[in-house]
């Protein structure tokens, strides 16, 4: 259960207790002894302090501010008293704030603390928000990205040392993280789980295990969240599946879809790829995969899976592994790593097309890239780089086609998180030929060159589009290019282009500029970043859309009542 | 036999008894009532509320309210006595002298509160 602010203030107490009396019993002796002392006024008579003048004494001297003897000069018995209330007092204040302070630097105290304020910004949470249980590399490219597009995020990893940089990290939106174990239903609870802005949850821990049991946690306790969860085995891809979680990817399925892909239909590769890798994802420039005889080396679950690819698509496949009489393992596999010039040489690499260097290992899965590049220039080069540390020497070392699993399913996640729209529309893609995609892409093209598109979601209802919906509903015709029009100079174009459009009879993909718009329609645009804002104008302001629709400009806002008073009326 | 429990029921029960003491006599009668024994009582009654801190039961917050009470009212007291003395010159007169005993006497009442709830603990616990 949570840590309450209450039962903190509890501990606190709790703890200060000894301090405490021993600093109230200071103080009672050290007034009644002032009162005690025989002392004379400043006509020499025998004079005492009285109780209310006494703890003014002790007060002060307490504290350690000292106004000197008053109201009249001390008798040496009364300075007697005074040297010891001194030392009793100061040293019941030095015990109490010792206390305090190492209070406050008891690590358990401080993490209570820390929970305590945690959770009660994450009720406070009043804007749509995303729960990230596990924050490794995947974890971490989700939560830039979500965070840089203006998503508070919340993170739960059970690592503290790993989100202990969250804090100090400059972000662009609110990242509260736990370090709790997000196995636990309850803490999912505290993180936010059931809170009703909670919109996304997105289970990234290394383990198949525990995101079975964020998906099945977070299904159960919140129906209208939308459940990402990391699937590495086929079975727990197939037990996510079974209950409803509502994107499950498995890295391996996705490198397999992909290659598959790159070698039927590239465009659509290239389309796939640009849009479902991630922020900064590039567009990869055009190469045929080649068909002919090609080299894996390693003969893991994704090498498996690859050499089983390459043979369906009717190529012959060498299979270089350290165990060639493993299970599985194909006739005429050679042993050894790959490494090595003479390994590759005895499969083959001088007639070969391709390599695919699928070891779990990235050190070896480089130097079977230089290696075999080095004897075999032509040579097709696909690799899976199974680490993020070192990206930086994938880069450099400029392979054909790389397989990153944490940015392969932060990428499948991210462009899904936008809108349940996108999905629609990927599948619907990967259905399609590869000249689809070409002109698909060189629409998009014509916005932006590098960086992927964004989508932006809308629906067509009096709540959302008011302007729209009041000029439909007047029987004005409201095509699509009136969306992707500049509000400011409607003869330009603002970089969108629709992509899809759901209608309760069927989903459109890329509809033409001039469909008419329907009540109740749902749209899906993809462009620049950040321009998806500037459709917004269009959909509430009657003026603005009137602009958009006949380039005329109007003073006063009931445009579509003027031309049609009795639907005006009704509404 | 728990020594925490001993400490706790004698500052409790002491509290009570100081207090009881202040408040025996004529009420307006400055002589019957001794101001270091309400100086006592206001003492033991703020250690008291100090052990108190921090108890998580029903019965226990109940005894913190009640010991804050008493804090209360004697700290009042206190005050009308500092003014009366220090800061008038009329001293303790019948009226200030009664003002201040029946404030003790509402901590009287609180603190015999508490001394009926402890009770009342204890007995639950032995049953």
């Amino acid at each position: 259960m949570g840590v309450k602010t209450e039962s903190l203030l509890f501990l606190f107490f709790r703890r200060m207790r000894v301090p405490l009396v021993v600093l109230i019993s200071a103080y009672a002796i050290a007034t009644v002894g002032f009162t005690l002392m025989p002392g004379v006024d400043d006509q020499g008579n025998p004079w005492r302090m009285s109780l209310f003048e006494a703890f003014y004494v002790v007060s002060y001297t307490g504290s350690t501010i000292g106004f000197g003897e008053v109201p009249y000069d001390f008798t040496p018995a009364q300075r007697m008293w005074t040297m010891v209330s001194i030392y009793l007092t100061v040293i019941a204040w030095l015990f109490s704030i010792g206390s305090i302070i190492s209070l406050m630097q008891d690590p358990v105290f401080g993490n209570a603390l820390r929970r305590a304020r945690q959770s009660r910004g994450v009720r406070a949470m009043n804007r749509p928000f995303y729960l990230v249980c596990g924050y490794g590399d995947t974890g971490r490219i989700l939560v830039r990205a979500l965070s840089a597009r203006g998503h508070p995020v919340v993170v739960v990893e059970k690592q503290r040392e790993k989100i202990e940089t969250l804090e100090v990290e400059d972000l662009g939106a609110t990242v509260t993280s736990f370090g709790m174990d997000a196995q636990t239903p309850d803490n999912l609870v505290e993180a936010g789980l059931r809170n009703r802005w909670c919109v996304g949850v997105i289970a990234v821990t290394g383990s198949d295990k525990i995101n079975l049991k964020i998906a099945i946690s977070a299904k159960l306790l919140n129906h209208s969240v939308v459940v990402h969860a990391r699937a590495d085995s086929t079975s727990a891809t197939a037990n996510m599946r079974s209950f409803d979680t509502d994107y499950v990817v498995n890295p391996v399925e996705e490198y397999i879809r992909r290659m598959e892909l790159a070698i039927t239909r590239p465009d659509v590769f290239r389309l796939y790829n640009w849009i479902s890798s991630g922020p900064g994802a590039r567009l990869v420039p055009p190469r045929e995969v080649p068909a002919g005889n090609w080299i894996v080396c390693g003969f893991s679950q994704v090498g498996r899976a690859v050499a089983e690819l390459l043979e369906q698509q009717g190529m012959t496949v060498t299979v270089i592994d350290p165990n060639p009489e493993g299970p599985g393992r194909p006739a005429g596999t050679v042993a050894g790593r790959g490494t090595q010039a003479k390994t590759l040489t005895e499969a083959g690499v001088e007639s070969a097309v391709g390599i695919v260097a699928a070891t779990s290992d990235d050190a070896d899965n480089l130097s079977i890239l230089i290696t075999a590049r080095d004897l075999n220039p032509e040579l097709f080069l696909a690799t899976l780089e199974n680490g993020y540390s070192t990206h930086a020497l994938f880069r450099a070392a400029e392979p054909d086609f790389v397989g990153q699993p944490s940015q392969v399913i932060a990428g499948y996640m991210l462009c899904r998180v936008s809108s349940s729209l996108v999905e629609p529309f990927l599948s619907e893609i990967l259905e399609r030929d590869n000249g689809f995609a070409r002109d698909l892409l060189a629409k998009l093209l014509r916005h932006q060159s590098d960086s992927s598109p964004e989508f932006t979601a809308g629906r067509i209802s009096a709540r959302r589009a008011p302007a729209i919906a009041r000029a439909i509903e007047a029987g004005v015709e409201v095509p699509i290019s009136t969306l992707l029009r500049d509000p400011g100079q409607r003869d330009r174009k603002l970089p969108l282009e629709a992509v899809l459009l759901r209608r309760d009879d069927g989903d459109i993909l890329c509809p033409g500029d001039d469909t008419a718009l329907e009540l109740g329609d749902r749209i899906l645009l993809a462009g620049c970043t950040g321009t998806g804002r500037g459709v917004r104008a269009a959909l509430e302001n009657d003026r603005i859309l009137e602009y958009l629709l006949t380039g005329e400009e109007r003073r006063s806002g009931w445009v579509w009542g003027q031309r049609h008073p009795d639907s005006a009326a009704d509404a | 036999m728990n020594m925490g429990k001993v400490v706790f029921g004698f500052f409790v029960l002491l509290a009570l008894t100081l207090n009881f003491g202040f408040f025996l006599g004529d009420i307006d009668n400055p002589d019957h009532h001794n101001v270091y024994e309400l100086f006592a009582a206001l003492v033991v009654g703020l250690i008291a509320t100090v052990l108190k801190f921090g108890e998580r039961s029903h019965m226990g917050a109940v005894l913190l309210a009640s010991s804050l009470v008493v804090d209360l009212q004697l700290i009042a007291a206190a005050i009308v006595w500092a003014v009366a003395v220090h800061m008038t010159d009329h001293g303790l007169t019948p009226m200030v002298m009664a003002s201040i005993v029946s404030l003790s006497g509402g901590a009287l009442l609180a603190n015999l509160l508490s001394v009926v709830l402890l009770t009342l603990e204890t007995a639950g616990l032995s049953r």
